[in-house]
């Protein structure tokens, strides 16, 4: 059966901007907290496991 | 005292609906809650009255005579969206999730500005030859060999366990 529909249902909002919406405040997080994690020098104090190499400490 | 009792015509409710309306020139159309009305929604599937009220008359014939196109029109009298029009999804988690995302990115420019402004130096205890240094004596000294530190360390190959 070839349904008409009654009537177009115009873009609100979110058709107009949602992707545009989603897509910015995506990057610019992605981007903002990618500069705070590398760059700004704070110390995350990750553990040494598995990343860091003993380094001998007593003096010889 | 409250407020609609100095404004006394509005407090004793003296000046009706309709006489506000027309004040604002019928900008706002006021519902009047009182009577029965039109809604479309899933949990009401059959409203209490039809979307449009009159009917032709080929439509006051048998309806078994009408064509599909003529029933649909039918179907459109009573109702004004189908319930997949109505239960359609929108695109608004996009805006949502979009705006939250911004938001939580905001909060990152607030830890540059605390890591600029308010943070001391980073202890000498951080760097990186200090850090190798202190896992090895944490190792030498066997901290938490059962579940924890020295545990995933692997003290025959000197490696950290896979």
């Amino acid at each position: 059966v070839a349904r008409q529909s009654h009537q177009k249902q115009t873009p609100d909002f979110y058709d107009k901007y949602g992707n545009a919406v989603l897509a910015s405040g995506a990057t610019f997080c992605v981007a903002v907290w990618a500069y705070v994690v590398t760059q700004t020098g704070i110390e995350w104090s990750l553990s040494p496991v598995g990343r860091v190499t003993p380094k001998e400490w007593r003096d010889q | 005292m409250l407020a609609t009792r100095v404004f006394s015509l509005i407090g004793k409710r003296a000046i009706s609906t309709s006489v506000c309306v027309r004040a604002h020139g019928s900008v706002v159309k006021s519902e009047d809650f009182a009577l029965p009305s039109y809604v479309d929604r899933r949990d009401y599937p059959l409203p209490d009255v039809a979307h449009v009220k009159s009917l032709s008359a080929s439509q006051k014939a048998p309806w078994s005579s009408l064509s599909i196109e003529e029933k649909v029109e039918l179907y459109r009298i009573k109702f004004n969206e189908s319930f997949a029009e109505m239960n359609r999804g929108t695109n608004e988690w996009k805006t949502v999730v979009g705006a939250a995302m911004f938001f939580i990115g905001f909060t990152a420019l607030l830890l540059i500005w605390e890591k600029h402004y308010v943070y001391g130096p980073v202890p000498h205890t951080f760097d990186e030859e200090w850090v190798a240094k202190q896992t090895k004596r944490m190792l030498d000294m066997k901290v938490s060999p059962i579940q924890g530190f020295s545990a995933k360390w692997d003290y025959d190959k000197n490696e950290w366990k896979k």
